[in-house]
């Protein structure tokens, strides 16, 4: 896996946005597990029954005789899993557009920017109905190499049930956070049901939809027996240039239905064709949308 | 339909190998690709919306199956029975005479036939060769179908109907020599059915066409001039050859100059006849016109050319001579009147004198003959009469002119004749020791001959050789070419202009259409025979100047009568009009093999439409 260095620097100033402040980070009802990090006053409010009496402010309360309450922006650490689709659709593509290795070049980059922001990594390849590897989870700069080490060994394979896959890491995926999750969808079980699971445990998702050029425009012409590699099976199908123009609207309109899905859920939607070069989607198209900053 | 080959027919199983071929075809590639997914569900989706899309990508076998089966039913020789007048080679002869400009048919009878002839020449089958003849007045072959078809065509586009009747025997000549050769040929006749009796027969079978439906026709069918006691009549002759009696008016037009115009009343399928006097004296042409709406326009109107009758009077100034007065007398078209020598001449003109014996008076102006005179004459020019002679025997005759033609001068002999000299620039034409016998000169005031021995002295009388001699002499005395021209002549009919001026420069003829045509000065009797159109003619010198005139007219019972035939006699055979029960083979596979040819070429496209 090669992330070249002039994009490495890049990202050094490069961070994950979260989009909603979470109800539980500013509660403070969890202990800090972050040593010497600062606890910083944020704001006050009216004193409820059944508040922690320790975060009255006796000061403000001899000055108004009126209880107030301390509230404090509790910094913590971001839960940062990333999801790769290992499933044989997934082993394909030209050498530079080949869907697997891009994928694994942008889990690459962005488990480098959340390993420099201080982030608390996971990396998980989704194989069969579960989750086969992991990586994590693991924070801070010195796991770069680390991190690498453990994508170069990485192949996708087999088939995926992308549904029992996600389900299954929603009830092991530890810490809510986010989960950006790379896949190109192509599971004859569908996916959805994975991502209202996910969602319903709080994280928040982005769904990068990886598709190589050669699945947006087909090359083929004939009469032909198409072999699906991810589950064998066949399908027999004559191409001609209406077909071609049939399948270009078949794709646009499942595109158009992912994303409808994808906002119901409140999931970041992201539509690749992996020929784009992978700088322009961390620093513009990322951007673009809201996952990085 | 039915097929000529039907054997062919068994082409049709090679649709087996392509059905398996096809099938073998319809094996399909293997490839991979990363996900049937999207495929599975637009298959789904197209197959739902339109079922009918499945035959789609059959349509290259359809159009092969398609294909094959054009070819094989080109190649079976598919025909049709359409019915046809003739079915080998076949001569068609195009009646063009002038009945065929009868508009009883819209537009006429000429262009039903053409029409008619179209039909046969399109229905003929590949190799049928078919040959055209128009029959006018002089038959002439449009062409034959064997040499270029569209040259037949356009010749029978062009082709127009005469004026005159139509020669058919002629014409069947040249039918006969253009079917020589042939197997099983055939003759139609496409036409009114105004063919002639007693035709000859022809080799083959003989179709006939009938064209016309008959109308009413009124014609003039005969129109003459003569000279009468007062002056010129005319005699009008008019035919109805309708089932109607007709009220005509016939105007009679003198000169270009509308002169009368009479009511006549002629009964149906009868004639009526007008005498017109009182005519002009100086009448030259005449006209006549029926003022009528008929299905023939062509036969309302006729001319007639006056020739005045002084051109022909000879005075004979003789004490009693029966023989010349009789050889005079033979002569055609010559009014004779004697005189005693003693007798004053008569005031009015003659065109020729002839003197026998003594001359008592001056010479008139004119053509004078002077046979045996007795003292010179002298009158400004002067003919010196000498001594007797009696070495009469010839020794110089002018074998070679037209004077002397057919004249036998052998047993010929004159007792005595007077030594005559010459006058300037004549022609010695029989010579004897003692002087000249017969010797001819040109005058101002006319043309002069002199025989120079009494007829009493001579047994010339008594020869064969006189009325020759006397008939030449005359004839060159007085040249009376308008009496030469022939006054009936119909359209097509060559015009001898035996005109005597013809001698010294060219003629010409002006037509109807003021056209001028040069007359061939051939060895022989020149001839005009560009009279194919119905009215005057004008024979004119080089100069211009009007020389005589001639009328062409149609005058022909048979083409006026416009009535169509039922059937036509060929051969003292009956022919009747060819019905449509014939049928002949006409060949369909062309329109197999172009849509054969349409179908590769669909073929074609939608294998490259579907494969790119």
């Amino acid at each position: 896996v090669i992330v070249d260095g002039t994009l490495l620097r890049k990202l050094e100033t490069t961070a994950f946005r979260v989009r909603h402040a979470r109800a539980g980070r500013t509660a403070g009802d969890r202990r800090s597990t972050k040593h010497g990090s600062s606890v910083e006053f944020a704001d006050y409010r009216n004193y409820t029954r059944g508040d922690d009496l320790r975060r009255v402010d006796w000061n403000v309360y001899a000055r108004l005789e009126r209880p107030f309450v301390k509230l404090f922006d509790e910094e913590e650490d971001l839960a940062v899993h990333l999801l790769l689709d290992g499933s044989a659709s997934m082993d394909w593509g030209a050498a530079d557009e080949h869907k697997w290795t891009y994928a694994l070049r942008l889990a690459a980059a962005l488990g480098v920017v959340a390993l420099i922001a201080g982030d608390r990594l996971s990396i998980a390849v989704l194989q069969d109905r579960s989750v086969r590897r992991r990586f994590g989870p693991l924070r801070g700069r010195g796991q770069v190499l680390r991190l690498f080490d453990w994508l170069g060994g990485r192949e996708a394979a087999g088939t995926t049930d992308l549904n029992a896959a996600l389900r299954a890491y929603a009830l092991s995926g530890g810490r809510a956070g986010l989960v950006v999750l790379i896949s190109d969808l192509f599971s004859p079980a569908g996916y959805v049901e994975g991502l209202t699971a996910l969602a319903a445990r709080g994280h928040e998702l982005t769904l990068v939809h990886a598709l190589s050029p050669d699945e947006v425009e087909p090359p083929l012409a004939g009469d032909l027996r198409l072999i699906d590699v991810e589950t064998g099976d066949p399908q027999e199908v004559t191409i001609d240039g209406r077909m071609r123009a049939l399948y270009r609207r078949r794709l646009l309109d499942w595109q158009e239905e992912a994303r409808a899905t994808c906002r119901r859920r409140d999931v970041l939607y992201v539509p690749l064709e992996t020929s784009t070069p992978l700088e322009r989607l961390l620093l513009r198209d990322l951007r673009r949308v809201g996952l990085l900053r | 339909m039915g097929f000529l080959t039907p054997l062919a027919l068994l082409f049709a199983s090679l649709a087996l190998p392509i059905l398996v071929l096809y099938m073998l075809k319809l094996r399909r590639r293997d490839v991979s690709v990363s996900s049937t997914l999207l495929w599975r569900r637009l298959l789904r989706d197209r197959e739902a919306n339109a079922p009918w899309q499945r035959l789609r990508r059959n349509w290259l076998l359809i159009l092969q199956l398609l294909l094959l089966i054009l070819l094989t039913l080109a190649l079976a020789r598919p025909f049709r029975s359409v019915p046809a007048v003739v079915s080998g080679s076949a001569v068609i002869l195009l009646d063009a005479s002038a009945s065929m400009r009868a508009q009883d048919v819209a537009p006429n009878r000429f262009a039903v036939a053409q029409e008619r002839v179209n039909e046969l020449l399109a229905r003929r089958r590949v190799g049928q060769r078919m040959t055209v003849i128009l029959v006018g007045p002089q038959p002439v072959a449009l062409g034959s179908s064997a040499d270029d078809p569209s040259l037949v065509r356009r010749a029978l586009r062009e082709a127009t109907p005469t004026q005159g009747a139509a020669d058919w025997e002629a014409a069947f000549a040249l039918a006969a020599g253009a079917l020589t050769g042939i197997a099983e040929p055939e003759v139609v006749v496409v036409s009114d059915g105004g063919l002639p009796a007693g035709l000859p027969s022809l080799p083959g079978a003989v179709h006939f066409v009938p064209v016309g439906r008959g109308g009413e026709n009124v014609a003039i069918t005969a129109l003459a001039t003569r000279q009468g006691g007062v002056g010129p009549q005319a005699f009008v002759r008019v035919s109805n050859f309708g089932a109607q009696p007709v009220d005509v008016r016939v105007e009679f037009t003198v000169d270009g100059a509308l002169f009368d115009a009479r009511r006549l009343t002629v009964p149906a399928q009868g004639e009526g006849h007008l005498t017109l006097t009182e005519l002009p004296p100086d009448l030259r042409a005449l006209e006549a016109r029926l003022a009528v709406e008929d299905a023939l326009p062509l036969d309302d109107v006729a001319w007639a050319v006056h020739t005045p009758p002084a051109s022909g009077r000879v005075l004979l100034v003789t004490s009693g001579n029966l023989f010349l007065e009789r050889a005079l007398r033979a002569l055609p078209g010559r009014e004779v009147v004697r005189l005693a020598p003693d007798q004053p001449l008569p005031t009015e003109p003659y065109d020729l004198y002839v003197y026998d014996g003594p001359v008592d008076h001056p010479l008139p102006a004119g053509n004078v003959w002077l046979i045996g005179p007795r003292e010179t004459v002298e009158d400004g020019w002067r003919v010196e009469v000498g001594d007797v002679f009696s070495a009469t025997t010839p020794t110089g005759f002018a074998t070679d002119d037209p004077l002397l033609r057919y004249v036998d001068w052998e047993d010929v002999r004159v007792l005595r004749a007077r030594a005559v000299a010459p006058p300037p620039a004549a022609r010695i034409l029989i010579e004897a020791a003692g002087g000249p016998l017969l010797l001819v000169a040109e005058r101002p005031e006319g043309r002069l001959a002199v025989l120079t021995f009494d007829l009493h002295d001579s047994d010339l009388p008594l020869h064969v050789a006189f009325p020759i001699l006397t008939a030449n002499v005359v004839d060159w005395l007085m040249p009376s070419a308008p009496a030469r021209l022939p006054t009936r002549v119909k359209p097509g009919e060559p015009v001898p202009i035996a005109l005597d001026v013809q001698a010294a420069e060219d003629t010409w003829v002006v037509d109807p259409a003021g056209a001028r045509h040069r007359v061939a000065r051939t060895a022989g009797s020149p001839s005009f025979a560009a009279t194919e159109r119905l009215g005057l003619y004008h024979v004119e010198n080089a100069a211009g100047e009007r020389l005589a005139s001639f009328a062409v007219n149609l005058f022909d019972a048979g083409e006026s009568d416009i009535a169509p035939r039922e059937t036509i006699e060929v051969g003292r055979v009956e022919v009747r009009p060819t019905s449509g029960d014939r049928t002949a083979r006409q060949g369909l596979w062309p329109w197999f093999a172009g849509g054969a040819l349409t179908v590769l070429a669909l073929e074609w496209w939608v294998y490259h439409r579907g494969g790119v």
